[in-house]
């Protein structure tokens, strides 16, 4: 009897992780994803970004099926506790919002995309001052170590059909789960308090990535002066210098 | 102003760039305003003033940001330092700001210094923090991991992101207090909602009647109406269609001399149907006249012609039908309630096609309770019943072999003219003696 209940439980306590780390890294591959559209039609642009962004997207998307799935099962199951279910209704909430900015950043990149192609004699890429190549947070997008480039020259214009595809279909999804689904997002109520972020504490469940030491550089050098346009690494840097 | 940006990035012809250095990092793509303004006077040949406000107009939508001051939005003709928008950033209509992004730059903001935001942006946050409550540990999420997709980048990069979000964030942040800037999906959402709820409303408040109650209705309908339905009881004298002999729709004109008898007895089954009938609306109003209270029908007849009629004329309509119904002292003065009536000289100030709606509603039912009843049981009634013709059906061909002559019947609009012909016509009885004998009023 024991063993069975206990198996049950490890099932349970299974799953929920795994929601969680799945949950985790879409929301990564969101964040790595909206910082690379960012650099869309800039100085940054380059061939390899536009791979960057599609290879990133197509994760982004492998992912959000596979938290579709697995949400939509805890949440279909009748025999879920009411606190399992409130906290699966949380996650259902987390996993939208993440396919909302998703789903949006998916529609500037085709039409940043359309407006500043690659392959024409003069390009005129904005120039804003961003010069350094956004491999490294793709990488971080896909979990591996060195991205590779393996794309065709013509990839910005043949990406975009692909792209606007993809956006309806992830626009269908989108409705589709929301019919189905019966959450009130409305009714959720966050963990974190207003402030949270302030904390060291981490990722949205039990895995820990490590101390993040995201601007301890920062913390101390701000002036506090109004005026600071920014928080500089090393707080030696004045904005306030004169231009070449 | 997106076409001058880009035209602004021409290597040979664009502005003039220069570096911004900072202690130890240099950051290219900066320009001072005063390059911005002489490029702009060259390039489209304006003065300086014209240059500087389009250089303004350029600052104040964001294309382009001071590097320093950055709050003050203002393009300066001196060497103060500008550097170009990513396009992302650049505001649009199409793509609004949405709180939640907003939510998520305040504590991207709250991380990276601490908690030491200025004062509207503590607000802001706490504000946002209640709203979008739901999604608030998405905010966290996404913060952390944007910071850290940023620590990516080097040093030089993730100084110009940090100016563009802020820049990018001071034009645009949503106006938090007034719910105008709603996450945009939201408001898509929102709406849907809000529409269905009305017409779901609408609907459970619709009169529902049993099914047991109007299908005996329905019942009642259908005995009624089956001597009158051509396809139920054949129509007399015969079926044009069938046998060409348009003797059916002649005597069935609006205006004809003697009405067929269940014509007549249609008048009885519903104040409608007399109504509708143009004949029997002629009749109606005769027997009015003898009991002096024609004017209920014609005020109901200047309603409806107001309510179908040009809505050019409607309000020309409507100080008629005050004129010569509604007024005190008016030559047809109609009885209505004093609410009703309170209500509609009201509503004449602002007159529209359904203004008289209350007022007319309230004759029609007089009638139908009042004079309706009684005319039904007055000798004029009765007299018409009486002076009714059935038609006698068509006896049918004896001669089995003889073919029936195809050629098309006329159509109903030429059918007073076709009376005439029609007396050849087999069987067709009294049609002669029709639109030639009774007199037209």
């Amino acid at each position: 009897m024991d063993g069975v209940l206990l198996s049950k439980l490890k099932n349970q306590i299974k799953k929920d992780s795994e929601c969680k780390t799945m949950l985790d890294a879409l929301n990564k591959v969101t964040a790595c994803y909206r910082h690379l559209v960012i650099a869309l039609g800039s100085t940054s642009d380059s061939q390899n970004l536009r791979e960057e962004l599609k290879k990133t997207r197509k994760k982004a998307q492998e992912l959000a099926v596979a938290n579709r799935n697995k949400l939509t099962e805890l949440l279909k199951d009748k025999t879920t506790s009411k606190d399992d279910r409130a906290e699966y209704e949380r996650l259902w909430v987390l996993f939208t919002s993440s396919m909302e900015l998703l789903e949006v950043d998916m529609k500037r990149s085709l039409e940043i995309g359309q407006e500043f192609p690659l392959k024409v004699p003069t390009r005129h890429l904005i120039q804003t001052g961003m010069t350094g190549s956004t491999t490294t947070v793709a990488a971080r997008a896909m979990s591996v170590q060195n991205m590779k480039y393996d794309a065709d020259s013509n990839i910005d214009t043949a990406d975009l059909k692909e792209l606007q595809a993809e956006i309806t279909q992830v626009g269908q999804m989108m409705e589709e789960m929301e019919m189905k689904v019966q959450v009130a997002p409305w009714a959720v109520e966050a963990k974190q308090e207003a402030g949270a972020e302030l904390k060291s504490t981490l990722s949205v469940g039990n895995s820990s990535v490590g101390v993040i030491s995201i601007c301890e550089e920062d913390a101390r050098s701000c002036p506090g002066d109004e005026n600071c346009c920014v928080c500089i690494p090393n707080g030696t840097d004045s904005p306030y210098s004169p231009l070449l | 102003m997106e076409r001058v940006i880009v035209a602004m990035q021409d290597p040979d012809m664009g502005v003039k760039m220069r570096n911004q250095r900072l202690l130890i990092t240099v950051i290219p793509h900066a320009m001072t305003g005063n390059d911005v303004i002489e490029w702009l006077i060259q390039k489209y040949n304006i003065t300086e003033e014209e240059a500087r406000h389009l250089g303004g107009l350029l600052v104040q939508y964001g294309y382009i940001y001071p590097l320093r001051d950055p709050r003050s939005l203002l393009l300066r003709s001196d060497d103060s330092p500008y550097r170009f928008q990513t396009p992302y950033f650049w505001t649009s209509s199409r793509w609004p700001a949405s709180e939640l992004d907003y939510a998520i730059y305040l504590a991207k903001k709250n991380i990276r210094k601490q908690g030491e935001l200025v004062d509207y942006e503590k607000e802001n946050y706490s504000i946002l923090h209640k709203r979008i409550n739901h999604t608030w540990d998405f905010v966290v999420m996404q913060a952390r991991e944007q910071l850290r997709a940023s620590k990516q980048r080097r040093k030089a990069d993730r100084i110009v992101l940090e100016c563009q979000e802020q820049a990018y964030w001071l034009i645009n942040k949503p106006c938090v207090n007034m719910p105008l800037y709603y996450h945009y999906t939201t408001t898509i959402q929102l709406r849907y909602y809000y529409y269905t709820t009305i017409i779901h409303r609408r609907a459970l408040g619709r009169n529902r009647v049993k099914s047991s109650i109007c299908l005996e209705s329905f019942m009642k309908y259908s005995e009624q109406y089956l001597h009158h339905d051509p396809i139920m009881s054949g129509c007399l004298p015969s079926n044009p269609w069938i046998s060409d002999d348009t003797a059916h729709w002649t005597i069935n004109t609006d205006m004809v001399g003697t009405p067929t008898r269940l014509r007549v007895e249609r008048w009885s089954f519903s104040f409608m149907e007399l109504l509708n009938d143009s004949m029997g609306r002629r009749e109606f109003m005769i027997y009015l006249e003898k009991e002096f209270s024609a004017e209920n029908l014609c005020f109901w007849v200047a309603c409806e012609d107001l309510r179908h009629g040009e809505s050019s004329k409607i309000i020309l309509k409507v100080e008629e039908v005050y004129k010569n119904f509604l007024a005190p002292g008016a030559a047809r003065w109609v009885n209505i309630d004093s609410k009703t009536m309170e209500r509609t000289l009201e509503g004449i100030k602002r007159p529209h096609r359904f203004i008289m709606d209350d007022a007319q509603m309230h004759i029609y039912f007089l009638m139908k309770k009042d004079s309706y009843p009684r005319y039904l049981k007055s000798e004029l009634y009765k007299n018409m019943l009486a002076k009714a013709i059935v038609p006698q059906e068509t006896k049918k061909s004896v001669f089995p072999f003889m073919r029936r002559q195809r050629h098309s019947s006329p159509s109903p609009a030429m059918v007073t003219q076709a009376t005439e012909d029609d007396g050849k016509a087999k069987g067709a009885g009294p049609t002669g003696t029709s639109s030639t004998t009774n007199s037209q009023i």
